[in-house]
């Protein structure tokens, strides 16, 4: 274990002949060893990154946050048209049916209703496009506001002022008998 | 006694091992300052005992983690654990940043060290990403929204952003998948990086002896016949013969481990670790802050803005973990000693003015959790309604008032000192400033009363 001021891998002459059998030996060894070593890692490694390269999200030259919601693709109701203001928003939750990997519950949802009128509503996401911080309906500014980084977006989910680099995210609504659905997030927003 | 361990020797023949390891000469001039690797490499075997400890009775289910947590600072010596396990994290990332800073001002990363300094700087990144894993597990409002925050950085990759926070979260959302996955890599693909890196370290440590404290002048003038190895030999036998052997320096490393643990346990005891409420993603009014190891790089993303700013992000952080890893092969001149190295001081003295300024005014901005400025006495009714309308409104995220709130925008501590009611009035409703938002979804009587309050601060 002393260090001796040898230099590394310094070792004892051999006779040539043995000395080219050892290096066919350690050869086969290294191609033998890592062909086992392949066949378990391949399986371990394309398991363990299987939620990468199965991602959904597009591969975009400039990415963008992905909101941490969980997802359902059923149509929920955030309740009547006429019980939201227009223009107003307003934060609501309500219970989705969604899938958590193994896990099928019922979990509440937050969301940012905002009626336009008696047939049409939007309804966001409440995490910020900058890096998924909770937004907050800020009545007096007449905007959303993230807490992290200063970021705010308008009623229409359009970027006031701060580093968000796109929209809000907006769930797929529908207005159906006075009663306004969500449907699914965007694919990867 | 004696008769005992000579029985064991004859059948492990590991003494003369141990007493060559022990008397191996080193340089002399190895003082306190190289505790700082011996310091880290001890938080690090407290961390693994503590975790192993902890695994005993966590679970990492959404279901269940924040339970477990609870439980284990229920059962006897559980809080105790967990605080230890919690604040020698810290500990150990300020004693690597210091050792790493160490090696750097010594420039003990110049031949034949440069491997050392290249395993060194991914176990800085390992054990990053233990701090940042780890984080998440006691499934809190601090766990989940950091982890939010933390999994978009990384995601601010150019082209693979989809699929690395696929990676992270195990797909897009963030929920069980996430929180079993964290804890895998936290426990074992981590923990696996680490004792192998940490092993070919100390191997290299061993191997190629301490680095000798640098010199103006080397103590044996290199021979221009020579080759480069056999020059650096003579000047290290130079520097071994006048040194002392390995156990003379021990000594101290015990001592700091001792101080160091003292510490841990203080903090781990007075303080504990911290548990907030369990996570919430539907919580509009949680204001997320990542504890202070991050708080620099979390400070530094007030200052990009635009479509541009992922890719920026992205950039500054990649480019910087390179440089970090390859500055032996970036700063390849032969001096050693700080004063004849003058460009690569002034480049650590302005990375540690950065690390530690950003740290600073991530600390001292907005805190975690819901932020509100508190009332003072003698203040009227209509300051006071003034005051609700401000703390509602969420001024607190950009403003600070006697300490509370953030910093992007101006301080109101005296905001009646420093400005007129009008101007007041007018930046409130219509700002001249871009990054704030204009306020004029305000009463009158709304905005009366924050007026009221503001110039009430002098």
């Amino acid at each position: 274990m002393a260090v001796t001021g040898e230099p590394l891998g310094s070792e004892p002459v051999i006779a040539t002949e043995a000395m080219s059998r050892r290096r066919f030996v350690v050869r086969a060894l290294a191609v033998v060893g890592g062909l086992i070593a392949a066949v378990v890692a391949i399986p371990v490694a394309a398991f363990g990154t299987a939620p990468g390269w199965q991602s959904k999200v597009p591969a975009r030259v400039i990415s963008t946050s992905v909101v941490p919601t969980l997802r359902s693709n059923e149509w929920t109701s955030v309740g009547k048209v006429a019980d939201y203001e227009v223009g107003i928003p307003t934060y609501v939750v309500v219970e989705r049916d969604v899938v958590d990997g193994w896990v099928q519950e019922s979990a509440p949802i937050g969301v940012h209703v905002v009626r336009q009128d008696d047939a049409r509503a939007i309804v966001f996401d409440p995490h910020c496009t900058h890096l998924g911080c909770p937004l907050a309906w800020s009545a007096g500014a007449g905007s959303f506001v993230c807490p992290c980084h200063g970021g705010s977006f308008d009623t229409a989910g359009q970027r006031v002022s701060g580093p968000p680099p796109r929209p809000m995210v907006q769930y797929e609504t529908k207005v159906t008998d006075g009663e306004i659905f969500i449907g699914a997030l965007p694919e990867g927003a | 006694m004696r008769r005992i361990g000579a029985w064991f020797d004859e059948r492990l023949g590991v003494y003369s091992v141990v007493t060559g390891f022990l008397d191996r000469r080193i340089p002399g001039n190895i003082g306190w300052f190289h505790t700082l690797g011996s310091a880290t490499l001890f938080l690090l075997v407290v961390q693994i005992v503590t975790g192993i400890a902890l695994s005993l009775s966590y679970v990492p289910s959404p279901d269940h983690a924040y339970e477990s947590i609870l439980y284990i600072d229920q059962t006897p010596f559980g809080a105790l654990v967990r605080g230890v396990h919690h604040w020698s994290a810290g500990l150990l990332v300020l004693c690597l940043g210091l050792h790493t800073l160490r090696v750097f001002i010594w420039g003990a990363y110049r031949y034949p060290r440069e491997l050392s300094w290249m395993i060194g700087a991914f176990l800085f990144l390992v054990v990053l990403g233990f701090a940042f894993t780890g984080y998440l597990l006691p499934w809190d409002q601090k766990a989940y929204w950091a982890t939010v925050v933390g999994t978009n950085i990384a995601g601010s990759a150019p082209i693979i952003g989809g699929a690395v926070i696929g990676l992270l979260r195990g797909g897009e959302q963030l929920g069980a998948v996430t929180l079993a996955r964290f804890y895998g890599i936290h426990v074992w693909v981590l923990p696996a990086a680490l004792l192998v890196l940490v092993g070919i370290h100390l191997f290299g440590v061993v191997r190629q002896g301490i680095a000798a404290s640098p010199r103006t002048k080397p103590l044996v003038e290199p021979d221009p016949e020579l080759d480069r190895r056999e020059n650096y030999e003579r000047e290290h036998e130079a520097e071994k013969a006048i040194g002392k052997p390995f156990w003379a320096a021990i000594f101290k490393d015990v001592v700091v481990a001792a101080v160091v643990l003292a510490i841990v346990f203080a903090l781990a005891l007075v303080v504990g670790a911290t548990l907030e409420a369990p996570a919430n993603p539907n919580s509009t009014d949680y204001v997320p802050r990542p504890e202070w190891y991050f708080l620099d790089m979390f400070q530094l993303l007030w200052y990009f803005t635009g479509e541009q700013e992922p890719l920026l992000i992205f950039l500054i952080f990649t480019i910087g973990a390179a440089v970090f890893v390859l500055v032996p092969f970036l700063d390849r001149g032969r001096a050693r000693h700080p004063r004849q190295r003058p460009i690569a001081m002034a480049l650590v003295s302005v990375t540690v003015v950065a690390v530690v300024g950003l740290t600073y005014l991530g600390a001292t901005g907005t805190p975690a959790g819901v932020v509100t400025v508190p009332p003072t006495e003698g203040m009227t009714d209509q300051e006071l309604r003034g005051l609700t309308v401000y703390n509602e409104q969420g001024c607190t995220a950009c403003h600070q008032i006697h300490g509370v709130g953030g910093h992007t925008g101006p301080d109101l501590s005296r905001a009646g000192f420093r400005w007129e009611e009008a101007d007041i009035r007018r930046q409130i409703v219509t700002p001249k400033n871009e990054k704030m938002p204009a306020y004029d979804g305000l009463s009158q009587e709304q905005l009366d009363d924050l007026v009221t309050f503001l110039i009430s601060l002098k």
